[in-house]
């Protein structure tokens, strides 16, 4: 069987305007700009077969993003030729843009003055959906997503996390069969990532959709999908399970203590002293996954230890670590 | 009919958007009718010193400031809140979604918003070239009104195409939030018969800024004053106008998909 989507040596290059710091130079850049070439993905390839959910990883900047926009038809590559479902994306055929569907987690589609079920309603016209097929598929969604008590408010009243799941479902509506997911699950909580994921899960599982996604948190990934494809400075590193990836570069965990007098206490010998921006009250030591209990007891022990946690390092940083190394 | 359906749902929905802040409509309404005052009265102003201004008549020149007025409206019940929206998503990267749904892009990014509480404008537009062209006479005939309504028409695809080439420009510019604006500069000159101006300027506001088309020429086939070629000629204009601004829009959404990140 034909893959649904088949990707071959695609490339994606920028041209960026680029000038010195400077009031002189910025005087200058006005009357002659120069540009600077980004080469945001090089020569990618891969395919994905029809109902596999995979998850696509990458530090920051390392076109993720940009490979979705082309997948999704948005961009133009500059080199190399995509297809899915048959269809090249970047040719925007309505027939192919009714199959897809890409979410984007730093972004709105919902009108923000309007209850979501108008602009549901309105994606329905557009979409051109049957109205028994819209009724169907709206109250699965509203099964697992729990819709109904959000859709009386207006979409500025509700929170991040609620209007997420109005946004998932808003791009949902036509049943897609092929799935961009850009950082679906930024800015929910806990309940709310799970119920996406078991959402998702279930979607694949009912309509054999093939998925695509992003994600900053790790626990999407390793609940989802099977498969990952890592990419860094554009440029693809890694194609295959997630459990051989994880015994590969992800063996450590994170230990975060809060002391007594934080100061006068030397870590390091339990282990190597990362930052932690999000939690700066607390020490962070990086060990080795088999090391976490001695290490911890350990601490325990030795020093005046308020609060310990122990979590799974970013997955960004796992992977940045790894490529970097 | 998919498209009058999507018009449809369009209207529906910015009815919801617009009874979403009252306050806002209402006052909203009370500045339109002040604005009509003013209109009515500055007319008023001129004609108690002349009985005609550049040959035009009272109750033709009332016809005149009610084809202005549905000029008007449609420059401030879809020209405006849709060119907002467009710059907006431009700059906060949702054009994305509306280059990914399934409908012609250059009909969603200049439809989807309309200002609705404007449908009063348009019946008062509408009462105006009524009662201008009860005024003026009984010089009108049936085959007058129908060239009139269909130069109307071309006027106004006119300026719709010289609005899709402003904001595409933005495509290239990306930040040009001074689109709109220029187009109401050009549009405002209409408010009078082009012939009030001097000949030079009457060319370049019929030639190179199309305002005329939209406003004096219509009114100048309901008074019978021009011949089958001019009439054939302006709708040319409209015609080949909106073919080079579906070119300009789609090089325009080419560019965009080639340059943002």
């Amino acid at each position: 069987m034909t893959p649904t989507i088949i990707v071959e040596k695609l490339s994606k290059t920028y041209q960026v305007p680029e000038r010195e710091g400077g009031f002189g130079a910025a005087v200058r850049s006005f009357f002659k700009r120069k540009y600077k070439d980004v080469k945001a993905v090089q020569e990618v390839n891969f395919s994905i077969a029809q109902g596999e959910v995979v998850g696509f990883l990458g530090p920051n900047g390392a076109g993720k993003t940009t490979t979705l926009k082309m997948l999704s038809g948005l961009l133009h590559p500059t080199g190399g030729k995509a297809s899915v479902l048959g269809f090249t994306p970047w040719e925007l055929k309505p027939e192919y843009l009714r199959a897809m569907t890409l979410v984007m987690g730093q972004r709105n589609r919902l009108s923000w003055d309007i209850p979501a079920a108008d602009s549901f309603l309105l994606n329905q016209a557009i979409y051109r959906i049957p109205d028994d097929q819209y009724k169907q598929t709206y109250k699965e969604l509203d099964e697992l997503l729990e819709l109904e008590p959000l859709m009386k408010k207006p979409v500025r009243n509700l929170s991040l996390g609620e209007r997420m799941k109005c946004e998932i479902a808003a791009g949902l509506l036509h049943r897609p069969r092929v799935l961009f997911l850009d950082e679906p699950t930024i800015g929910l909580d806990i309940t709310g990532q799970v119920r996406i994921r078991e959402f998702l899960r279930e979607y694949n599982k009912r309509t054999g959709a093939t998925i695509l996604l992003t994600s900053h948190y790790m626990a999407d990934v390793t609940a989802l999908c099977e498969r990952i494809i890592i990419i860094h400075q554009g440029q693809l590193k890694y194609d295959g399970g997630i459990t051989d990836l994880s015994h590969k570069i992800a063996p450590f965990k994170l230990i975060g203590v809060m002391l007594t007098d934080a100061d006068s206490h030397d870590l390091s010998k339990y282990g190597t002293q990362v930052r932690n921006e999000e939690d700066a009250d607390k020490k962070y030591i990086q060990v080795k996954a088999g090391d976490v209990t001695r290490i911890t007891s350990q601490l325990l022990a030795d020093l005046p230890v308020h609060d310990i946690t122990i979590t799974d390092p970013p997955i960004e940083d796992v992977i940045e670590q790894a490529f970097n190394q | 009919m998919h498209t009058l359906k999507l018009l449809s749902s369009f209207f529906k929905v910015n009815v919801q958007m617009s009874l979403a802040y009252r306050a806002d409509t209402i006052v909203n309404i009370l500045l339109n009718l002040m604005w009509l005052g003013w209109e009515l009265l500055s007319l008023n102003i001129i004609f108690s010193n002349t009985s005609t201004l550049g040959g035009w008549g009272f109750g033709e020149l009332i016809a005149l400031l009610g084809v202005f007025r549905l000029v008007n409206t449609i420059m401030m019940a879809i020209i405006w809140p849709n060119t907002e929206k467009f710059n907006q998503s431009i700059r906060d990267g949702s054009m994305d979604y509306t280059i990914l749904q399934p409908v012609n892009s250059m009909f969603l990014v200049t439809f989807s918003r309309i200002t609705v509480w404007r449908i009063w404008d348009l019946i008062l537009a509408i009462t105006l070239m009524v009662v201008g062209i009860n005024m003026s006479g009984d010089t009108t005939t049936a085959l007058h009104i129908l060239t009139f309504m269909l130069l109307a028409t071309t006027g106004t695809i006119v300026i719709y195409s010289l609005w899709i080439v402003l904001i595409a420009l933005t495509f290239w510019f990306t930040k040009f939030d001074n689109n709109v604006t220029i187009l109401h500069a050009l549009l405002d000159s209409g408010r009078y018969p082009a012939t009030v101006y001097p000949v030079w300027l009457r060319i370049i506001v019929t030639f190179i800024v199309p305002i005329a088309v939209a406003t004096t020429i219509p009114l100048q086939a309901l008074r019978g004053e021009l011949n089958s070629g001019q009439v054939l000629g302006f709708f040319l204009v409209g015609v080949v106008s909106f073919l080079l601004a579906t070119r300009v829009w789609k090089a325009g959404l080419k560019r965009y998909s080639g340059a943002s990140s």
